[in-house]
């Protein structure tokens, strides 16, 4: 890539790939790469999956075998079948079979049906359930994101003044309180002691008599329903964008172009926004993949405090009913959107720093 | 005496240099303060398990520090009674996710190659999976209800963020002239890692074991509210775990029960994360030399 | 070659007077420690169409002035008393005292700086051709056509493929493409003054040669007004037409390069350039100044130069002595000036100390 110190510069750029065949070229391909290694991820965790559920003593089917037979006296084989049927797994098959046709459920969209209430597969729960978690959890992100990077933005622009100090010290503790007890203080400060919520009404995703549609009364209801959720995932992350955010500035505040850029005689929007801004947001994007996992992680609990009938409130439901066909389901759920969402946050990464791609 | 008289030495280097951060050196003055109370407060303050009716959710006073529940029990001595075992199971925890974390960060560092190929594939994996809905899920199958495995539980899967931070910092030192120095001399692998690396990580090494602390912390109360952990101690998860599941905080005189063990567990979090701000000066071994 | 085609600036739109003027500038930075004194009165003219070089050990002040002149000093450094003048076409302004707009459309427009680091001289997530638009939007020039043009023609002056390094991105271009595209850049909205600091520090000495070819031809044939700062006397000897030497914050001599480099008439000018390593001369010439560079906190009473010159007496000690002429348009602060001068010739200057480039040209060809 750099010349050497010797030779004299060649007149053009360097090459950036060496080696020209096309094949060399899309297995280089930054995209590429990071899709193969987010089906790789995938893979690897329904293969946990698969070993979590059929293998360990105890598992989630010898377990529900042992519970048909104590509860509802039924025999073992009927227990069995029965089991077999949830699952969707061929107990008689060889465990290769078994896992090879675990896969191809899993591409087929067949995760089994909900041990609770009978008859309804576990795909259509998620699909009922998951679009509210992706918009208040990626409303979440996406505004505290947004929010932190600006606010440390200006805490490094006006360092060691009253708003930098003010928000230090709200981030710091913000962002060392649990969320979930972030959660409950919004219930009882909010809704309970203050009353200026009506967290009764605010339970749940929609209010009675609202369907889904594209209008404006829908969207209000969403975000009426979402405020306290979303609120808590801002609350909550918005100390530690704001905080890296002012450090990666202040950095980049003293970088050469930096200074360039002033003596170009740019003007300080332009300097803050593209030179300084995006340069410091960079570091950032890396740190969302920690950020996503464990916001969503979280917002199972968070789900389950507010009675927000998100994917991790069936989460909770189901573990707490040992719905294993559930759990399983939207345990993987859960996770393949937090990869898919890193998979986002790398590309958008990508296209950013034009860095990236050659590394 | 002599070695009397070095220890004391050396705990004045490290206090005197904890306090060049103010803010930190607060955090360390709190979280000792909490672990005296959580550990040694027990033996003075006897747990209040008497039922007064005709105290019930009365505010805070000089007789009842921090109110009373709704069985007219006194919230203090839960308070103090209710922390060592959170404690324990996030120190229990923290050590376990600590060690792992640096063990394969640093072979991860020195080894490279394959090894390190390895360890950093299956550690970018397992960061990618919510760990939350993971320990809650995998909780669902098995009976948590020993401390001490609990602590272990919590920590087998909290270690792949530190990991990646020790080996970055592994790599780094590596580059460094005195690491560099002793390959040259060839002094031994056990000779680099104990006399070069782990001084030069100390400070690395108890700030992860801090925030894995608290990290611990975090899951377990969270698996406390959940009601995936039996309820066999009172401790500050259980007491928010009962007061939610028995509706208390949509009642309005009981205030008190729900704030104050959010507080104690609030506090504890932010004082260990404010601590960690003096830490990294108090085991610098460039600073200290200095002083 | 392209250049016939471009359009500069001929330096002779101010009736014969300086387009820049510098008038006891002093700059000054408030530590915990005390003040640091970083200039303490500096009086110069910058002639049209000359090349000034100013010199000295790091420290010296030579890019702190630099930087005042554009005044991209930190915020924490305060540049009074002292008046900056800037003349273009019959106009003056005190550069000091311009508003932030208009400063911010001084720079680049009218003075431009090429700086040390030009490594990370560019937004490394913008191309080339971004930070040249971003350059001429931010004066007022919105012709993407003409900016385009303009860009093509000064890449190829530097000696660059246009096609190939208007698309790239900061990384893909080597250090030495990186600095002729600033140098380039530089030029875009044809600035009267052109401040280069240590123009060619950190690169190798082919693509040194390069761009002191360039920055020749921009003083020969375009008889471009420019600043160098630079530590490397072979260089300034190379481009200057005069030089200033700052010490501790001040000029201490001032005159034209050949008065400078062959007849110096300041201890610390003669120490600098006995310096140089001569690649004929063999080691027993080596020397160097002894002592270090002052404490700009607690400076020296007297001349700031005494605790490290051999000619120095009581006199240095008690009083600081002002510029005072030596020659024809030659001056230099210091007491004993005669003595150096006596020295001189006792010792004459090896004449061919400071011909380091002759010698890379013959080093080219063997390389090439």
């Amino acid at each position: 890539m750099s010349t050497s110190t010797t030779v004299p510069e060649s007149l053009s750029a360097a090459p950036t790939v060496t080696g020209s065949s096309w094949t060399r070229r899309i297995i280089q391909n930054f995209y590429v790469r990071r899709i193969a290694k987010a089906v790789f991820t995938i893979w690897v965790v329904s293969t946990i999956i698969f070993f979590l559920i059929r293998l360990l003593p105890g598992n989630p089917v010898e377990q529900y075998i042992a519970r048909l037979i104590e509860t509802q006296g039924m025999d073992y084989e009927n227990a069995r079948m029965q089991a077999a049927a949830l699952f969707a797994i061929d107990l008689d098959a060889p465990m290769w079979k078994q896992y090879i046709d675990y896969l191809g459920n899993l591409m087929r969209g067949n995760l089994g049906v909900s041990i609770t209430s009978p008859g309804t597969t576990v795909t259509s729960i998620i699909a009922r359930f998951l679009p509210w978690t992706l918009f208040s959890v990626g409303t979440g992100l996406i505004l505290s994101f947004t929010l932190g990077i600006l606010l440390g933005l200006m805490m490094a622009y006006r360092r060691e003044g009253l708003l930098d100090h003010t928000l230090t010290i709200f981030a710091s503790v913000v962002s060392s309180v649990p969320n979930y007890l972030i959660g409950i203080l919004l219930v009882v400060w909010l809704g309970v002691q203050w009353k200026v919520l009506p967290i009764a009404q605010m339970r749940g995703t929609m209010s009675p008599g609202v369907t889904p549609a594209f209008t404006f009364a829908f969207l209000y209801d969403a975000l009426f329903h979402a405020f306290l959720p979303i609120t808590t995932y801002v609350l909550t992350t918005v100390g530690t964008w704001m905080l890296s955010m002012k450090g990666s500035t202040v950095g980049t505040l003293g970088e050469d172009f930096v200074t360039v850029a002033r003596a170009r005689g740019l003007k300080d929007w332009r300097i803050t926004t593209a030179y300084v801004g995006r340069n410091a947001a960079l570091p950032l994007f890396t740190q969302l993949t920690i950020a996503i996992g464990f916001v969503v992680g979280g917002s199972f609990l968070i789900e389950t405090i507010f009675q927000y009938q998100g994917i991790g409130y069936v989460l909770s439901a189901a573990i707490a009913q040992r719905d294993y066909p559930v759990m399983q389901g939207v345990f993987l759920v859960i996770t393949v959107s937090v990869i898919l969402a890193n998979l986002m946050a790398d590309f958008l990464y990508g296209w950013l720093d034009p860095r990236i791609k050659v590394g | 005496m002599n070695m009397i008289r070095d220890i004391l030495n050396w705990l004045g280097t490290t206090l005197k240099l904890m306090t060049y951060n103010k803010a930190g050196f607060i955090g360390f003055l709190a979280t000792c303060t909490i672990l005296v109370i959580c550990l040694i407060g027990p033996f003075f303050i006897p747990l209040d398990t008497r039922t007064k009716l005709d105290k019930i959710y009365q505010p805070p006073s000089t007789e009842h520090w921090f109110g009373t529940d709704h069985q007219g029990r006194d919230i203090f001595s839960q308070i103090v009674h209710g922390g060592k075992d959170v404690i324990y199971v996030a120190a229990v925890a923290a050590f376990l996710s600590t060690f792992i974390a640096v063990t394969f960060g640093t072979l991860s560092a020195f080894a490279g190659g394959a090894v390190d190929g390895f360890i950093m594939g299956l550690t970018d994996i397992i960061l990618t999976i919510p760990q939350f809905p993971l320990l809650a899920v995998l909780a669902a199958f098995i009976k948590l209800d020993n401390l001490t495995f609990l602590g272990l539980f919590l920590g087998l899967l909290s270690w792949p963020a530190l990991l990646r931070a020790v080996r970055s910092q592994a790599l780094s030192l590596k580059e460094r002239d005195f690491v560099e120095a002793a390959r040259a001399l060839d002094l031994g692998a056990g000779h680099i890692i104990f006399r070069e690396l782990v001084p030069n990580m100390m400070t690395y090494i108890v700030i992860s074991f801090t925030l894995a602390l608290t990290a611990a912390v975090y899951t377990q109360v969270g698996l406390v509210l959940l009601g995936l952990v039996p309820v066999s101690s009172s401790n500050w998860g259980v007491m928010i775990s009962l007061a939610w599941t028995q509706g208390a905080i949509f009642f309005r005189d009981a205030m008190w029960r729900i704030m104050m063990p959010i507080l104690a567990i609030a506090l504890f979090q932010l004082s260990v994360i404010t601590m960690t701000r003096s830490l990294e000066l108090a085991f610098n071994p460039r600073l200290r030399t200095m002083v | 070659m392209a250049k016939n085609k471009l359009d500069w600036h001929t330096g002779e739109q101010n009736n014969g007077r300086a387009p820049l003027s510098l008038e006891n500038v002093h700059v000054s930075y408030a530590t915990r420690r005390g003040k640091v004194r970083a200039i303490r009165g500096v009086t110069l003219d910058l002639h049209a169409g000359e090349s000034l070089a100013l010199i000295g050990e790091s420290g010296s002040g030579k890019s702190t002035l630099g930087l005042a002149i554009v005044r991209l000093l930190p915020e924490t450094a305060e540049t009074s008393p002292g008046v900056i003048t800037y003349r273009r076409d019959g106009r003056e302004v005190d550069v000091l005292r311009l508003k932030p707009n208009e400063m911010r459309e001084f720079r680049w427009s009218e003075c431009a700086m090429v700086f040390q680091a030009a490594l990370n001289a560019f937004n490394p997530v913008l191309k080339v051709w971004a930070q040249a638009l971003d350059t001429a939007k931010a004066h007022g020039w919105h012709d993407k056509d003409a900016i385009r043009r303009r860009l093509v023609e000064l890449l190829e002056f530097v000696q660059l493929d246009p096609k190939r390094v208007i698309d790239s991105y900061p990384h893909e271009l080597s250090g030495g493409m990186r600095q002729r595209v600033l140098l380039a850049l530089s030029l875009l909205l044809n600035p009267q003054i052109l401040i280069l600091d240590e123009p060619t520090t950190a690169l190798d000495i082919i693509t040194q040669r390069t761009i002191i070819k360039l920055l020749r031809e921009l003083k020969e044939e375009q008889h471009f007004t420019m600043i160098f700062i630079s530590h490397d006397l072979a260089i300034a000897a190379e481009l200057a037409d005069r030089v200033a030497t700052m010490y501790a914050g001040r000029v201490v001599e001032l005159g034209a390069s050949d008065d400078i480099f062959y007849r110096p008439r300041h201890p610390y000018t003669l120490g600098l350039i006995r310096a140089v390593p001569t690649v004929t001369g063999g080691f027993e010439q080596l020397f160097s100044i002894p002592g270090s560079p002052p404490d700009l906190v607690e400076l020296p009473s007297g001349c700031k130069f005494h605790p490290r010159c051999a000619f120095a007496t009581d006199r240095c000690k008690q009083e600081e002595p002002e510029l005072e002429e030596v020659g024809p348009g030659h001056t230099a602060a210091c007491w004993h000036w005669r003595e150096v001068e006596a020295e001189l010739q006792r010792n004459p200057l090896h004449r061919g100390a400071l011909n380091v480039l002759d010698v890379i040209e013959i080093d080219e060809e063997v390389v090439s």
